[in-house]
């Protein structure tokens, strides 16, 4: 067929990565270990500095950023892809920047934009509910399901 | 060899994909993009709500529970569970792609029938969650949880949930039954008579999609 | 698995490049009626079905909008003749209020989406990117008619719901909760809405199955010889358009789920705080209506460019063309084409400038929306240096790609206008608004689309379009479209608002009341011509003047090396070999260089 010395320089440039296992495996621990760094530190630690909540969250998008790299590089295989192809997906991909900037942005401002003038909004959603616990002492209490 | 062509021939010059794969596999990541759209227009408003809200319950007091464990504390644990089992089943998905390369009939099917049980693993342990919270009194429109700081809470957590784990478990499913079908494929020697097993690779692309999008509910509902 | 095995593997039409293959294509092929004009898998008879179907539904539109100009310029008047027709829709003669906005918002989303979406990129996209970049057929040919189906299976959903005891949907095109999300906000509210989600989502997916082919059959499928940068403009703007389709649409699907749920299952991701007068308060709290307008205009405005990049694509083919001169600037018209596409990714939020969209984000939206105008400037420039000092041939195709960029001039200008947030208080949701986008993307848009039809009707069915009618036709709606529009700005500078019933009553737009029967007038005429030009259009499919060579404008393309009348494959033979770019016009004395023709080595460079 057409295209013969190139495409047999190509098919052996895929097969060599198609049949690492290894990289598969390394692959397998190296989402295992992310994910149960993140269960440690969700479970054990963030719980204990809630002012921080913040510097967990960029954390967990660190992790989740590293967790996707890898199963796109290496599962779906596009790391091993022609470089053109690559930039068709990373550069549409790039659009979620603003996508999520300004969605976020506006959701927030929302909120102050809410409890600037709807006074009874604010109250409602900023008094606890009477009775109920407040969090970190729920074990021995039954399960706040006072609300419905 | 209709045309012999020099070998330096350019990728874009026409006649062949610039990208040196098949039609179906592009239109497969294409796909894949799009649905990302989906998925992300989920998420991001899922954000936008959260973020225009005062107060949401938190993820570590919700998601507590661990099948037969009672009323043990348990944060986090039961959903890392379900995390290592569509990772795992990822793996075995890509060595079905690899035996598929190697022309494997037999360690397709076996590949492929793993991935199936994990797949349906985590489907399963989804109709766990589901149920242990409904039982708890959560639903679509009902939220019985209250805010992090003990004010109330709009429906919007549990209405969130539902819908974008349903969406994904919705994704799961279909990629079971694709599984399914390529494993019956596989069977019959439909892939070996065609010279490629390509389809399992696209099939594979599909499932590591799931996968990558549980990564991203992971973080959003149970992290945040 | 070698790239040329793996890259046409479907079983169909094989694009190799081996004679006998080619052969067994064109003469082996068996086709009975239904294969060959129903569940047909020819890109050529899908784009025809495609263009018959949106014809149908731009009738439909259009004469849903002579009956609410008929409110609009007669407001005092009743016409029992339409009671006849529309039954208890206009009891007395006049159309209720329910129902004129019922008519205003089913006008909108089936010329948005249905004509100008489906009717237009599904047509040429389908016709051309085969026949342009050299393929047998579709990457996919089966998805390629699924997405047909689709968009019929779409479309007798969004017909049937105008037949429903409550009606169809009446919230405007957009369909913003709450008038949406809840039954009990009006009758269009009820099962006219759940119908017109069901049509909307079988829309996304022809869209979808569509936009896929789209793009990996210009990307896998162009022929030896045929590099990106030597695609005609047309597709190149048909390969964005589904890019922006496949990328955007799904947010709308996004939208439109949570919307289900907020309609049937109790939630209340876009309620909040709502009071339905003889239901009383709802128990829904803490979504956010403007959530959905953010994932609306996700979509709404790729939307946009979707409608019109196909029909920049085709003007600036149709204007080299006939122009005889290659086309000026081609790398700028592709960069400005990608240009586009992204910033249309980037500035939905102006359509929400005031609807509670943060005043500071908005400043950003101004930013990057007025950013557009540089890539539409640099289109605009570079089709007229294109005419310039042309020896222009008027064809019928020629005069409405002409139009095209006098319209997008008109409409795009005002589009500065309204980008800015601080005059958009002033201007918004007045005629204003309306005036620009019907001028920019509207009648625009429906002027590529005929410049198209008329262009390349001898390809699609070998014969010509009737050129008096067609020189009636445009002339009248050039003309009309400007006198039915150009008026609406003056209008909307004075503060009409759209959307009401009757403005006869108020006492500040007392004044325009002759103005807007002249514009009612207008539209009438306009919309007869239209029939006129369908009357052409199917009676030259039969009667019209027969092709007899097989390049009849002298095109440099690949579509008109072909046969007059190709069968499915396209080529009887190979497919041709391309060695050059598509605008050799007038090039060394010669008038046009097939893009089939080698380079000569005492070629002039271009």
């Amino acid at each position: 067929m057409a295209n013969f010395e190139t495409t047999t320089q190509t098919e052996q440039h895929s097969e060599e990565h198609g049949f690492d296992t290894k990289a598969i495996w390394r692959t397998f621990w190296i989402l295992l270990v992310i994910t149960c760094i993140e269960l440690v530190v969700g479970m054990f630690i963030a719980p204990h500095y809630h002012p921080y909540k913040l510097w967990f969250n960029i954390l967990y998008i660190i992790f989740t950023a590293a967790k996707a790299f890898y199963i796109i590089a290496e599962f779906m295989h596009l790391r091993h892809e022609i470089k053109n192809m690559i930039m068709t997906i990373a550069v549409p991909a790039l659009l979620f920047i603003w996508f999520i900037a300004a969605f976020l942005w506006d959701g927030n401002s929302y909120k102050h934009l809410r409890n600037n003038y709807d006074p009874h909004h604010k109250e409602q959603t900023t008094t606890p509910v009477k009775n109920a616990p407040a969090h970190g002492e729920h074990e021995e209490l039954p399960k706040p399901g006072a609300v419905h | 060899m209709a045309q012999a062509v020099p070998a330096n021939q350019k990728w874009w010059g026409g006649g062949r994909s610039p990208f040196n794969v098949e039609y179906g596999k592009l239109m497969m990541w294409y796909f894949l993009m799009s649905d990302a759209f989906t998925f992300g227009a989920f998420l991001i408003s899922y954000g936008t709500v959260r973020f225009s809200s005062n107060g949401w319950p938190d993820p570590n007091h919700v998601f507590s529970s661990f099948p037969f464990a009672g009323s043990m504390h348990m944060p986090l644990v039961f959903v890392s569970l379900m995390t290592f089992i569509l990772i795992a089943s990822s793996v075995t998905m890509v060595l079905a792609v690899g035996a598929g390369h190697a022309m494997d009939k037999k360690g397709v099917m076996k590949y492929l029938f793993f991935t199936i049980i994990g797949g349906l693993m985590f489907l399963g342990c989804q109709a766990w969650e589901w149920t242990h919270l409904h039982h708890e009194g959560a639903w679509w429109g009902r939220n019985p949880f209250l805010n992090f700081d003990g004010t109330p809470s709009s429906t919007n957590f549990t209405n969130f949930f539902f819908t974008i784990t349903g969406f994904h478990g919705f994704h799961v499913f279909s990629g079971v039954i694709i599984n399914i079908v390529m494993l019956i494929m596989t069977w019959r020697g439909v892939f070996e008579r065609r010279g490629h097993y390509l389809m399992i690779e696209k099939a594979g692309l599909y499932w590591h999609f799931v996968d990558l999008v549980w990564v991203f509910v992971f973080t959003c509902f149970y992290l945040f | 698995m070698s790239n040329e095995a793996v890259l046409h593997g479907h079983p169909e039409v094989v694009t190799t490049h081996e004679v006998h293959h080619d052969e067994h294509h064109v003469h082996h092929h068996k086709e009975t009626f239904i294969t060959k004009y129903v569940f047909s898998q020819d890109h050529k008879m899908i784009a025809k079905q495609f263009l018959i179907t949106g014809m149908t539904w731009a009738i439909i539109g259009g004469l849903m909008s002579v009956l609410f100009r008929l409110q609009l310029g007669y407001p005092d008047q009743t016409f029992p003749w339409l009671e006849d027709i529309l039954g208890r829709w206009a009891k007395g003669g006049k159309i209720t209020a329910e129902n004129y906005y019922a008519l205003v918002t089913m006008h909108g989303t089936v010329l948005v989406f249905f004509v100008l979406t489906g009717g237009l990129s599904g047509t040429f996209a389908n016709f051309l990117i085969p026949l342009q970049c050299g393929a047998r057929d579709m990457a996919s040919p089966f998805m390629n008619m699924l997405s047909y189906w689709f968009f019929f299976g779409g479309s007798v959903v969004m017909l049937s719901s105008l037949f429903i005891q409550t009606g169809p949907f009446s919230g405007g095109w957009t369909a913003y909760p709450p008038l949406s999300a809840l039954g009990d906000a009006s009758p269009g509210s009820k099962t006219g809405m759940d119908l017109w989600i069901t049509a909307m989502a079988m829309f996304v997916i022809s869209s979808l199955l569509g936009g896929l082919n789209y793009i990996s059959t210009v990307l896998n499928l162009r022929t030896k010889g045929m590099s990106m940068t030597r695609l005609p403009l047309t597709i190149w703007a048909l390969f964005f358009t589904a890019v922006l389709g496949v990328l955007s649409f799904p947010v709308l699907l996004s939208g439109f789920i949570l919307l289900l749920f907020d309609r049937h299952a109790g939630t209340s991701f876009y309620l909040s705080d709502i009071y339905i007068n003889g239901v009383g308060a709802l128990p829904n709290e803490g979504g956010s209506a403007i959530l959905f307008q953010h994932l609306f205009w996700f979509l709404g405005h790729p939307e946009v460019y979707i409608i019109l990049l196909p029909a920049m694509g085709m003007a600036s083919e149709i204007l080299s063309v006939n122009a005889r001169k290659p086309i000026f600037g081609y790398m700028a018209m592709v960069g400005s084409l990608f240009a586009i596409t992204i910033l249309a990714f980037l500035v939905w939020a102006h359509h929400m400038f005031v609807t509670g969209l943060n005043p500071f984000l908005g400043s950003v939206f101004v930013l990057l929306t007025l950013l557009i105008a540089v890539p539409s400037a640099i289109k605009v420039f570079n089709w007229l240096t294109t005419i310039w000092k042309a020896n222009i041939r008027f064809t019928p195709g020629m005069l409405f790609a002409l139009g095209f960029v006098s319209l997008f001039i008109s409409g795009g200008l005002t589009g500065i206008f309204l980008g800015n947030s601080t005059l958009d208080i002033h201007l918004h949701d007045t005629y204003f608004v309306i005036a620009h986008f019907h001028i920019v993307m509207g009648v625009s848009a429906f002027f590529g689309m005929f410049a198209g039809i008329y262009h390349w009707f001898p390809k699609m069915y070998g014969r010509y379009l009737n050129s008096t009618m067609a020189y009636v036709h445009f002339w009248v709606t050039l003309i009309g479209a400007y006198l039915i529009f150009w008026p609406m700005h003056y209008e909307g500078l004075a503060g009409m608002p759209r959307r009401y019933l009757d403005y006869s009553i108020w006492e500040s737009f007392k004044q325009f009341s002759d103005l807007n029967k002249f514009i009612s007038t207008v539209a009438m005429i306009v919309f007869a011509v239209q029939l006129m030009f369908v009357f052409n259009f199917f009676y030259s499919i039969f009667k019209g003047r027969k092709v007899t060579t097989q390049n009849p404008w002298g095109s440099t393309t690949l579509e008109w090396t072909a046969p007059i009348r190709p069968g499915h494959g396209n080529w009887p033979g190979e497919i041709p070999e391309v060695h050059r770019w598509a605008y050799d016009y007038s090039k060394d004395g010669r008038d046009f260089i097939p893009q089939t023709e080698p380079i000569n080595p005492n070629e002039s460079k271009h």
